[in-house]
C-alpha cells in the first residue's frame, strides 16, 4: 500500500471502529477482485484491504498516527484470490456453463473444450476421476479427430414463399444440390440451420452445419408488420358509393371483400385470420378515378353538386389562416 | 420500436413485483430503467430482469446487497456466453486449417 490509509478507506483520520469496518465492508462489496473485473477496482480492493488491515488494530493505529511506523508498517500476509485459482483449466469447482447441449453450438463448443464437454460430467469431478478419463483420452488424441467446417450463407427468398412457408433448392459451393424448407412466417434475417451440411469432418469428427440467413423481398403487393399483412386495395368511384363485394388478394388467395356503402380512401378494413400464423390482414381502401372523365359523369356531377356539395376540409385552416 | 413499460404497469405484469420491492431495487440501482418524461421507462429485459430478482428474492430470501452481488455475478456470466457463443460461432466458419491450429492450442492450454 501506498500512501494514506485513511484516504484508501475514505475516512476521516477521527473516523470509529465501527465506521472503519463499514468504509472497507462498503469497497470489499463493490470493489473485491473475485467479483469486480475492473482492474482499477482491485487496486482499490487491495489499498483498502491494506488500510484497513493497519488501522484495525487500536495499538497498529495508534503508533502509525504517532508516526511510530509508516503505512508498510507491517508485512501483509499474502492474500489469496479465487480467480487466479478459479480459470484454471483443472479447477475442480469448474460447472458447465450451457454450452455442452446447446441446441446451436454444443457441437462446436464440444469439439474444442470436449474433455469438459463429456456427457453430465462436468463440474465437482475428483483429481482420480480427470485422471482416469485423461488416461482414456489420451489414446484418440494419436488420431486426430475434428468437426467439419460450419458454412455461412445468404439465402433470398420471396415474400409470399417466407410468409406461407415452402421449399426451394439451393447450389452448395462443393456443387451438390440441395432442398431447403423455408418455415411458415420465416422472417427476415432468420437463420435456418442444416445439420451436418457443412464441411466434412476430420477422422471420426462429425461433419459442420450449414446456415443460411433468409433475405425476403419486398412484394409490390403485401406488406408485413408481425404476424400482420398489410395491403392498399384500389377500388372505383361506384364502388366507394354503393359498396359491394370485390375479391382482395391475401396471401392465401383472393377472398371476397365486402367494402361499406360510402367507403373513402384510408379507410381501414380487416380480414381476421388471413395474415400469418392467426393474424390478420388489414385493407386499406383508395379510391381510384375511371381513366377518362367522361360527359355523362361530369354533367352528374356538376347537376350534383348544385344540391349536394360538402366540404371535406372542414376544420383545415390551412390557406385561410391570413 | 421500442416499447416501455411503466412502473404501474411492470407491477401489475409481475406477480411477486410489490411497489415497495420496485423502489429497493430502483434505489439500489439493480434495475437501470430508461428515464422519460413520464417517468422510468422499463424495456423488456428489464422486465425479465425484475421476474428474476423477484424469483431469487422469494426463493432464496436473499438480502438486497447480495442480491446485487449475485446479479453482477449472473451478468458476468451471461455477457461471458454471449461473448463465446460469437467466438465458438466465428471459429466453426473458419477454413479446417485454421480450426485444426485453434484446437491444438487450446489442448495445450486446457488440457
Amino acid at each position: 500500500m501506498a500512501g494514506d490509509p485513511y484516504a484508501a478507506l475514505g475516512v476521516k483520520k477521527t473516523a470509529t471502529e465501527a465506521e472503519l469496518k463499514a468504509a472497507y465492508r462498503k469497497i470489499a462489496k463493490v470493489d473485491h477482485p473475485d467479483l469486480n473485473p475492473d482492474p482499477a477496482a482491485a487496486e482499490r480492493f487491495k489499498a483498502a484491504a491494506a488500510a484497513y488491515d493497519l488501522l484495525k488494530d487500536p495499538e497498529q493505529r495508534r503508533r502509525f498516527d504517532a508516526g511510530e511506523i509508516d503505512e508498510q508498517g507491517q508485512e501483509r500476509p499474502q492474500r489469496r484470490y479465487y480467480r487466479d485459482h478459479a480459470e484454471a483449466a483443472d479447477n475442480p469447482y469448474a460447472r458447465s456453463y450451457g454450452f455442452e447441449n446447446d441446441a446451436d453450438m454444443g457441437d462446436v463448443f464440444s469439439d474444442l473444450f470436449g474433455r469438459r464437454g463429456a456427457g453430465g460430467r462436468a463440474g465437482t469431478g475428483g483429481g482420480g476421476f480427470e485422471g482416469f478419463e485423461g488416461f482414456g483420452q489420451g489414446g484418440q488424441q494419436r488420431d486426430f479427430h475434428m468437426r467439419g467446417q460450419d458454412h455461412r450463407f445468404t439465402l433470398e427468398v420471396d415474400f409470399l414463399t417466407a410468409v406461407r412457408g415452402g421449399k426451394t433448392r439451393i447450389t452448395l459451393p462443393d456443387g451438390s444440390d440441395l432442398e431447403v424448407t423455408i418455415p411458415k412466417g420465416a422472417q427476415d434475417g432468420q437463420t435456418i440451420r442444416l445439420k451436418e451440411k457443412g464441411g466434412a469432418g476430420l477422422g471420426k469428427g462429425g461433419s459442420g452445419d450449414a446456415y443460411l440467413t433468409l433475405t425476403v423481398a419486398p412484394d409490390p403487393l403485401f406488406r408485413r408488420e408481425g404476424d400482420d399483412i398489410f395491403l392498399t386495395l384500389p377500388i372505383t368511384l361506384a364502388e366507394a358509393v354503393l359498396g359491394g363485394k370485390v375479391a382482395t388478394p391475401t396471401i392465401d388467395g383472393p377472398v371476397n371483400l365486402t367494402i361499406p356503402k360510402g367507403a373513402t380512401t384510408g379507410q381501414k378494413l380487416r380480414l381476421r385470420g388471413r395474415g400469418i400464423k392467426g393474424g390478420d390482414q388489414q385493407v386499406e381502401l383508395k379510391i381510384v378515378m375511371p381513366p377518362k372523365v367522361d360527359p355523362e359523369l361530369e354533367t352528374f356531377m356538376e347537376s350534383w353538386r348544385k344540391s349536394h356539395d360538402y366540404d371535406p376540409r372542414v376544420g383545415m385552416n390551412s390557406g385561410s389562416r391570413s | 420500436m421500442t416499447r416501455y413499460y411503466s412502473s404501474t404497469e411492470v407491477v401489475a405484469l409481475i406477480d411477486d413485483l410489490t411497489e415497495p420491492r420496485l423502489t429497493a431495487y430502483l434505489r439500489a440501482s439493480i434495475v437501470q430503467p430508461v428515464a422519460t418524461p413520464d417517468g422510468p421507462g422499463f424495456r423488456e429485459t428489464d422486465v425479465a430482469r425484475l421476474q428474476l430478482l423477484c424469483d431469487l428474492d422469494e426463493n432464496y430470501a436473499l438480502p438486497e446487497e447480495s442480491l446485487k452481488m449475485v446479479m453482477g455475478l449472473i451478468d458476468q456470466l451471461n455477457a461471458m456466453r454471449g461473448d463465446m457463443r460469437a467466438l465458438l460461432r466465428a471459429v466453426a466458419s473458419e477454413p479446417d486449417e485454421v480450426r485444426c491450429r485453434i484446437h491444438s492450442s487450446i489442448r495445450v492450454l486446457r488440457g
